[in-house]
This record gives structure tokens, C-alpha cells and sequence, in this order.
């Protein structure tokens, strides 16, 4: 009979966005169960924002992602603008889903680059890093920064789209319409990738909605969901996004890993042509709703209410929900829905009879942040032995398969 | 009771957010408030989508997830919610029309308020699995007990944690100014 193994994946990094433990039911190599243990770093954002005024709270929600950090910061505004009934003029709109959506180009680059490194495909994972540059360019010359780039405040934004911003993000569209298309066709065209990618971590449709699961891993299930589409915000008013999801390109939707990694890249290209749509359709006027910070603040302390918004960042649908006390100039409650605390309910499912070596691409696949697996702990559940498993061995085994999968190709 | 027991497809033809609460008036009455907020956005400041808020008192809530339930299959984002003295209230967010098609989304915000001396909801597990962690959370940070929820283990606090402090809570259960840490 195989060994039985309890295995935890995780706890993590202080560094990271949304910490994560995995423990894993193994027959053999075989994953039979799996328990998700969030919350080994909870550093209580939503508890320090008490003591903090909205404008104050935009910098701390910046830093809860360091990859989506401004869809949290549109999230959160939104939230504000809904409770205390604040317009954004359209040209801030506009601005905002520009920066959404280099943002949403970015991480997913990030992540499918990553991916490939997963499962030992580093000249792909080089490709995609050589490209991602490109993007992370263009926030840079923006804001000034590569990450938490400070651009959105209440009613508005920070920076204004300059002459030479919109050139430099006319060329980076072009630069991506020429470059972009090896690397899709490099892994899709694999056959060894695509045998580490199909049928694995599986999520099917019912699941997917009965678990609400949210972004690319909800449309990797089949299911044409996309708040961009569904409930369209701010400037998205104006452009027909459409959900991306692979039964529109292969015919049928699997809901593996391959999967999401297919609706990743279409919509890098869907993110392409919105930033077309944006620069051609950005419209002239104020960037800010009022440009006095006090007036803004005093503004803020009167105001009344509940507000909610939920945005679609690059990893599905992040939700936040504010509440403001007329006479306290702090936010009174803030509560922060990141999508990977939708999408980790799922892992479960996920896990469930696929490998050991695969479990680090399952992990990935809905897009946390890979370094939650900084090391594991494999536990003998017969004898009690425990064994520290680092994640450059857990790496190896991953490699190793793909490794084996091409040798019994070129047998 | 009208709740889909399997996961469905979600449905492909929305109802109007007018068509939804006036379901919800003709079931509840005045049980239930409810107040619609227009969300708008592009150059032209069209409506983009809908947030219905209800208010509903604990022991309909059930049968108001129910009703949503006719509709579509609720989407779950979160439970949020806030100590408000006496009461700690609880706002569920859910989604309908997930997949109708543009601009047919409707957020569903129920707020539910929980009596201090019976701090006990009915879980929504057996109808949407994916309300565990949040449902979790809740009763972690606020002390509130969900009947029904068949893994009550801490989700976000630290093994080690002392389960009788609350964080979020702003009564004697909530945390001291001594277990507060200032980082700087």
C-alpha cells in the first residue's frame, strides 16, 4: 500500500499579498484532500484604517498588492465616492482604466511567465519577463514608480496623461502587437507545455459558480463573467468589453490550468485594445474633482454612508466596502475582499487527484503570489518523521516531470 | 424552498432591478427596506449597473437569499459589517445576473443587524459553498456564530490566537489598548 502523507504548503512570506497554507492528503504522489489555511501573515489593514482619513487609508490600501495595487486603490475610492456621493470627471475616469488595465497587461505577463517557469520552461519564462519590462516602462514615466504608483486620489487622479506618456503608450500597443504573439505561440504550440497545463487542477463550471470564483479563473471554467462587462464602471461605460473565456477559441472550456493561462493571454491582447480605445477616446477636462486636499477632507468629515464597489483587477473581482461617519474624519470600517480570498475556496477542489509535482502549478494557476511556498513541511503520517521540504526541491519535482514527459517524448 | 440545490447555470436573461424589489416588497412588505442606487460612469455619465442595499431583520434573512435565489444563483463576494453598539451588523454582498450580459449585473447589499445577547446567523454553506471563508472571518473578528457551518476553525488569526479577543469588535470583547502594538 502507498505511503499516506499529510503535506502543508506554506505558511509564508512577510512580503507577500494574500498568505496562504495548503495542507495535502497524499496516497503516494497522489493529492487526495486538501485543507487551505489562510491568514498565516494577517497584518489587519482593515483594523489600522480606523485610526486613519480616507485620503490617509489610499495609501495604505495601495499597499495590500504590490502587482494589483491600483485596482485596490480604484477599488477603495470607489467605495468612498459611492458613501459620500463624490463624481469623477471623465477624463480621471479614463485615466484610471488606462492605468487598470497596464496593470492587467503586467500581471499577467507576470504570471504567465511565471508559469512556464513552473514547470521548467525558462526560455519562455524569459520571454515573458523581456516583455513584461515593456509595460512596467510606461507606469514608470507616469507616476515615477514601477509598483504603488500613487496616480488615483478621491474624485479623481494625480497625473495627468502628458504628450509624451501618450506616445510612449502608442508605441508600447505597437511594440506588444508585433512581440507578444511568439510567446502565445511558443507555449501554446508546446506539446509538452500544453501536457503540464491540460487537465490539470481542474474546475468545473458548477463549481466555479457554486464556490464563486472570480476573474480568469471563473472564465477558465467556462463562465462569461466579467464585471467589465456585466456591471460596467466608470470610463468601461463606454467600451464593449466582452468576457473572455476558451470555449470562444477552442471550442469548449476545461477549466484546467491550460485554460487560464489561454484566458490570460487573450486578454492581454482585450487589454491592449481597450488602452486604444482609452487614448483615442480621452476626454479633455479636469482630473480631479476638487483640487484643495482640505476642502476634500473637510468634505469627507461630514459626509454620510455606506459605499461598496467591486472592480474586475487582473486576478477577478476585488470588493470594497467603506463606511463614513458624518463628524469623523477617519474611515469607520473598511473591509477588503482581494479576489484570491474568492478564488483559494476553490483550491480544494482544485487539488483533488492530480499530483504532488503539480500542486505548485495548481497554486499558481489562480494567480497568488508564488513565493507563498517558501517552504513545505511533509509529514510521515505512520511514524510521525517529519521532513522539511525547501521549494527548490519542490521545484526540481516539478521540473523533473516535465523532464520525464520529454523524454518519453523523444522515445 | 425555491433555492437551487445544485449549482446551476446561471441564468442568461436578467429581471430588472425594479422587476427584483418589487418581488422582494410583495414577499416581505415593510420587513424589508430596500434603496436603489444608480452607478454611472463614461463621458456621457450613463448608468453603467445597479447596487439594490436591503435591510432585512435575521430571522427573514433565509427566506431572503431564498428569493434572490429565483432570480439566479446568488454570487457571493463578502460579508462585511461593523459593531454598532447593542447590535453588530452584518452586510452580505451578492451579485445576481453575473452573466446576462452588459450592464445587466444588479449587487445585491443586505444588511442584517445581530443582537449582542444572541449573536448567532444561520450559515449559508448548504447554499453557497462559497461563503466559508467569510463566514469564518465573521466569526473570528466579530464573535458572530454561524449555525450550520460545518468547518468553524480560525481562518486569519494566528493559531496561538486568544479566541475571546474580537478585533473588530469596539466593546469589552474587542482588543484592549494593551494587545494593540503600535508599529511606529
Amino acid at each position: 500500500m502507498e505511503k499516506k502523507y499529510k503535506v502543508p504548503i506554506g505558511p509564508v512570506h512577510v512580503g507577500l499579498k494574500e498568505p496562504i497554507t495548503a495542507w495535502l492528503d497524499l496516497e503516494g504522489e497522489k493529492i487526495v484532500g486538501a485543507t487551505v489555511r489562510p491568514g498565516a501573515i494577517h497584518r489587519g489593514i482593515e483594523f489600522m484604517a480606523r485610526d486613519r482619513n480616507p485620503i490617509q487609508v489610499i495609501y495604505l490600501s495601495e499597499r495590500i498588492c504590490g502587482i494589483c495595487s491600483f485596482a485596490h486603490v480604484v477599488c477603495f475610492l470607489r467605495a468612498v465616492e459611492d458613501a459620500a456621493s463624490i463624481p469623477v470627471p471623465p477624463r480621471a475616469q479614463y485615466i484610471r482604466a488606462l492605468v487598470l488595465e497596464l496593470e492587467r497587461l503586467h500581471s499577467h505577463m507576470l504570471w504567465a511567465g511565471v508559469a512556464c517557469y513552473t514547470i521548467g520552461f525558462d526560455s519562455a519564462f524569459h520571454l515573458g519577463m523581456v516583455l513584461r519590462e515593456r509595460v512596467m516602462d510606461v507606469l514608470e514615466v507616469l507616476s515615477g514608480n514601477r509598483v504603488n504608483y500613487g496616480v488615483a486620489t478621491v474624485g479623481g487622479v494625480r497625473w495627468d496623461v502628458t504628450a509624451e506618456l501618450s506616445k510612449t503608450v502608442k508605441d508600447m500597443v505597437k511594440y506588444y502587437k508585433r512581440e507578444f504573439s511568439p510567446f502565445y505561440d511558443v507555449v501554446t504550440a508546446d506539446p509538452i507545455a500544453k501536457a503540464r497545463l491540460r487537465d490539470v487542477g481542474v474546475l468545473t463550471y458548477e463549481e466555479a459558480i457554486a464556490h464563486s470564483a472570480v476573474g480568469p479563473t471563473v472564465r477558465a471554467s467556462g463562465v462569461r463573467a466579467d464585471l467589465r462587462e456585466s456591471s460596467p464602471y466608470e470610463a468601461y461605460v463606454d467600451f464593449g468589453v466582452k468576457a473572455v473565456v476558451p470555449q470562444d477559441y477552442y471550442g469548449k472550456a476545461y477549466g484546467d490550468v491550460f485554460d487560464r493561462f489561454l484566458v490570460r493571454v487573450h486578454e492581454v491582447y482585450q487589454s491592449l485594445d481597450i488602452i486604444e480605445k482609452v487614448m483615442e477616446g480621452l476626454p479633455e477636462g479636469d482630473i480631479m474633482w476638487e483640487k484643495n486636499l482640505n476642502k476634500v477632507l473637510a468634505y469627507l468629515k461630514k459626509a454620510e454612508g455606506t459605499g461598496m464597489s467591486s472592480i474586475e483587477a487582473p486576478r477577478g473581482d476585488d470588493t470594497h466596502v467603506v463606511h463614513l461617519d458624518g463628524g469623523d474624519e477617519n474611515v469607520t470600517w473598511w473591509k477588503v475582499r482581494a479576489p484570491t480570498y474568492s478564488n483559494a475556496v476553490s483550491w480544494p477542489l482544485m487539488f483533488k487527484d492530480n499530483e504532488l509535482a503539480d500542486a505548485p502549478l495548481i497554486i499558481n494557476s489562480i494567480d497568488p503570489c508564488i513565493s507563498c511556498m517558501e517552504r513545505m513541511l511533509v509529514t510521515d503520517a505512520s511514524s510521525g518523521d517529519q521532513k522539511v521540504v525547501t521549494r527548490t526541491e519542490l521545484l526540481e519535482k516539478c521540473r523533473e516531470k516535465t523532464r520525464r514527459l520529454m523524454q518519453n517524448d523523444r522515445n | 424552498m425555491s433555492f437551487p440545490k445544485k449549482p446551476v447555470d446561471n441564468v442568461r436573461s436578467a429581471k430588472t432591478p425594479e422587476e427584483v424589489l418589487s418581488r422582494i416588497r410583495e414577499v416581505f412588505g415593510d420587513a424589508v427596506s430596500a434603496e436603489l442606487r444608480e452607478r454611472k460612469g463614461g463621458k456621457e455619465d450613463r448608468v453603467g449597473f445597479y447596487d439594490a442595499w436591503l435591510s432585512v431583520p435575521k430571522e427573514e434573512f433565509l427566506n431572503l437569499v431564498d428569493t434572490l435565489a429565483e432570480f439566479d444563483f446568488p454570487q457571493f463576494h463578502v460579508i462585511s459589517g461593523n459593531d454598532d453598539g447593542d447590535v453588530v451588523t452584518l452586510y452580505y454582498h451578492f451579485t445576481l445576473f453575473q452573466v446576462a450580459g452588459r450592464g445587466k449585473r444588479i449587487g445585491v447589499n443586505v444588511s442584517v443587524p445581530v443582537d449582542k445577547k444572541d449573536l448567532v446567523m444561520p450559515s449559508l454553506f448548504s447554499r453557497i459553498p462559497g461563503v466559508e471563508y467569510s463566514e469564518r472571518e465573521t466569526r473570528e473578528m466579530f464573535g458572530v456564530d454561524f449555525d450550520g457551518l460545518p468547518n468553524k476553525a480560525l481562518v486569519f488569526l494566528p493559531e496561538n490566537w486568544n479566541e475571546s479577543i474580537k478585533p473588530w469588535r469596539r466593546d469589552e470583547a474587542g482588543p484592549s489598548a494593551g494587545d494593540v502594538r503600535e508599529l511606529s
